[in-house]
């Protein structure tokens, strides 16, 4: 049940990884998000290059986001204005996120930076996450009615030139703010290997004010263009992508992200919500956690100039 | 003009009869290995491949054998975690110029009873006495922009971090010492065993076979052992490596493809 993957370099266990797909696609289906950042910790656990993990799990966000991205095009849910805008930021970061990726490699802390990347942004998210739905949750127990939401966009949004108009999304905004967002989400999927929805989808709802039924959609589309070019840089420019690797992960993933859209249906919005923000949050301490427990061995052995 | 076709080769070698007479008092070591050819395919969980040697020992002296197998040369960095304010940080990384990347050794006794350090240094033989390249001068080179710490071998710390690149290799099985991992079969007929792990290097491998009497060394057999890929590893790897924009491009459209293809087949309800 063993196989060899010719890029990590390392034999695994394959019918462990078509689950670990299919566990994260599941997740990835129920939330809809891409998923990649419980991706990676486990990837590096089964003794996978962190480097190899980080970019053959990019090609699992990419089959996984083109299904979702063809399920919500289907429901008029997808602004590919905005996400076209986003994307062409998006692939501006993975070029910039790539080199970047490669210097702290060289310079031995690209650990460190991805650890970081985790605990903070993680963290961050999850606490916002579990705090919402959490004062939701209590609110409906309660019976209480929810207080208005304060549905003004900051005015700087207006103030920004190069105003574009998106009729889907309902807004007519400066091209700036998204294309800023897309930057910031193709650094990440470089440097973390992840979609950067979970940071996308919040964005845009609440600092964007994006009509909810085109976010989820639209951050997908934008995911799969970034994730996309991140895949090809990785594989160009540090042959880091482990073909078999992705292909066994991928496979598992769009069964289980299906499985994981149809039983999304049986649980409340909120405490889905409130799952996921734990689950973000408990990922982000754990690869925090080694900054700050004494290591096993003091001395590391740092990516080499030969193999990239 | 058709040339006379060459004489058929001899049914089986035999032995040199000229040179066991001439040489008789001569102690001699000769060895080879079952699988000269290791091949790395999907199936690859490691191999172990059988050594197998005579010792010609015509006097009753006790002789010890001792099998060396190194893998090919490669730099190997480093980095040093260190506590800055309650946070592990890894230093500038230091750079070996070059360490074997599969190493062991299999003796019929520890290195130490075998032959003294001295000689045991000089011949290279046991991880304490693995040559690993460094200059007598520490200096740093740039490469795509990052400023390499090379250590140098007359360095104070330099024993600290080529204890490390041991014991990591040691950890991973990469490095490894067999004290009895010789075992003779039968007088003057012995074999070792060498287990190259998962992760062990693609390459060329050399092996000596040393035979050491009194400690010094009597004989010295080499042998050479190749670690490939083959068939659609190589095929993935060395496509990733020539062609790694065209194989990026594949990747995704193949992402993609499986991705729609399963939202077609799965979705449709």
């Amino acid at each position: 049940m063993e196989i060899y993957l010719p890029i990590a370099e390392i034999s695994v266990n394959w019918p462990l990884l078509i689950l670990l797909g299919a566990v994260v696609g599941f997740v990835s289906g129920l939330f809809g998000i891409g998923g990649g950042f419980l991706m990676a910790p486990v990837l590096v656990f089964m003794g996978i290059p962190p480097t190899v993990a980080v970019a053959s799990q990019a090609s699992h966000v990419v089959a996984s986001s083109t299904s979702g991205v063809i399920r919500y095009s289907g429901q008029g849910g997808v602004d590919f204005r905005m996400g076209g805008v986003m994307a062409l930021g998006g692939a501006l970061g993975a070029i910039g996120g790539v080199e970047l990726f490669r210097y702290l490699r060289l310079l031995g802390q690209a650990d460190l930076v991805v650890s970081v990347s985790y605990l903070v942004f993680l963290g961050a998210i999850g606490l916002l996450m579990l705090y919402e739905s959490l004062t939701t949750i209590l609110r409906r127990v309660r019976g209480e009615i929810a207080p208005r939401t304060e549905r003004r966009r900051p005015l700087w949004l207006y103030g920004l030139p190069w105003k574009m108009r998106f009729p889907k999304s309902g807004l007519y905004i400066s091209a700036i703010p998204p294309l800023g967002l897309g930057v910031f989400a193709g650094i990440l999927s470089a440097i973390m290997g992840v979609g950067g929805g979970f940071i996308l989808v919040p964005a845009m709802l609440y600092a964007l004010r994006m009509k909810a039924s085109v976010v989820v959609g639209t951050s997908l589309f934008q995911i799969i263009i970034t994730t996309a070019i991140t895949t090809v840089l990785q594989a160009g420019r540090n042959q880091t992508v482990d073909v078999v690797l992705s292909t066994l992960l991928l496979l598992g993933g769009v069964v289980g992200a299906q499985l994981g859209v149809r039983y999304a249906g049986r649980f409340k919005a909120d405490v889905l919500r409130a799952a996921l923000g734990l689950i973000v949050l408990l990922v982000g301490i754990q690869m925090g956690l080694e900054l700050f427990v004494r290591p096993s061995d003091i001395f590391l052995i740092a990516p080499g100039v030969a193999d990239g | 003009m058709i040339q006379a076709p060459p004489p058929p080769p001899p049914a089986f070698e035999a032995p040199a009869p000229e040179r066991s007479v001439d040489t008789v008092q001569d102690l001699r070591v000769a060895a080879a290995l079952t699988n000269a050819q290791v091949q790395v395919d999907s199936r690859f969980r490691g191999a172990s491949i059988v050594l197998y040697g005579a010792v010609f020992n015509p006097t009753d002296d006790p002789t010890d054998v001792v099998v060396v197998v190194r893998g090919p040369d490669e730099p190997v960095r480093l980095v040093k975690k260190t506590r800055n304010l309650g946070v592990w940080l890894n230093s500038r990384p230091v750079l070996f110029e070059g360490a074997p990347g599969f190493y062991m050794t299999a003796s019929t006794r520890p290195l130490s009873d075998i032959a003294g350090f001295g000689q045991l240094r000089r011949l290279g033989v046991g991880v304490d006495h693995l040559r690993i390249d460094a200059p007598e001068e520490s200096r740093t080179v740039t490469r795509y922009g990052v400023r390499d710490v090379v250590i140098s071998r007359l360095g104070e710390d330099y024993l600290d971090w080529r204890r490390a690149v041991i014991r990591l290799r040691e950890a991973a099985a990469l490095y490894n010492t067999d004290p009895d991992g010789v075992t003779f079969v039968d007088r003057g007929l012995f074999r070792a065993e060498v287990e190259l792990p998962a992760i062990a290097p693609t390459g060329e491998y050399h092996a000596e076979v040393w035979l050491f009497r009194d400690g010094e060394p009597a004989g010295v057999s080499n042998l050479t052992l190749t670690v490939a890929k083959v068939g659609f590893e190589r095929d993935v790897y060395e496509f990733a490596h020539r062609r790694p924009w065209t194989y990026g491009v594949l990747c995704v459209l193949l992402a993609a493809g499986i991705g729609y293809a399963a939202s077609r087949v799965l979705g449709r309800r």
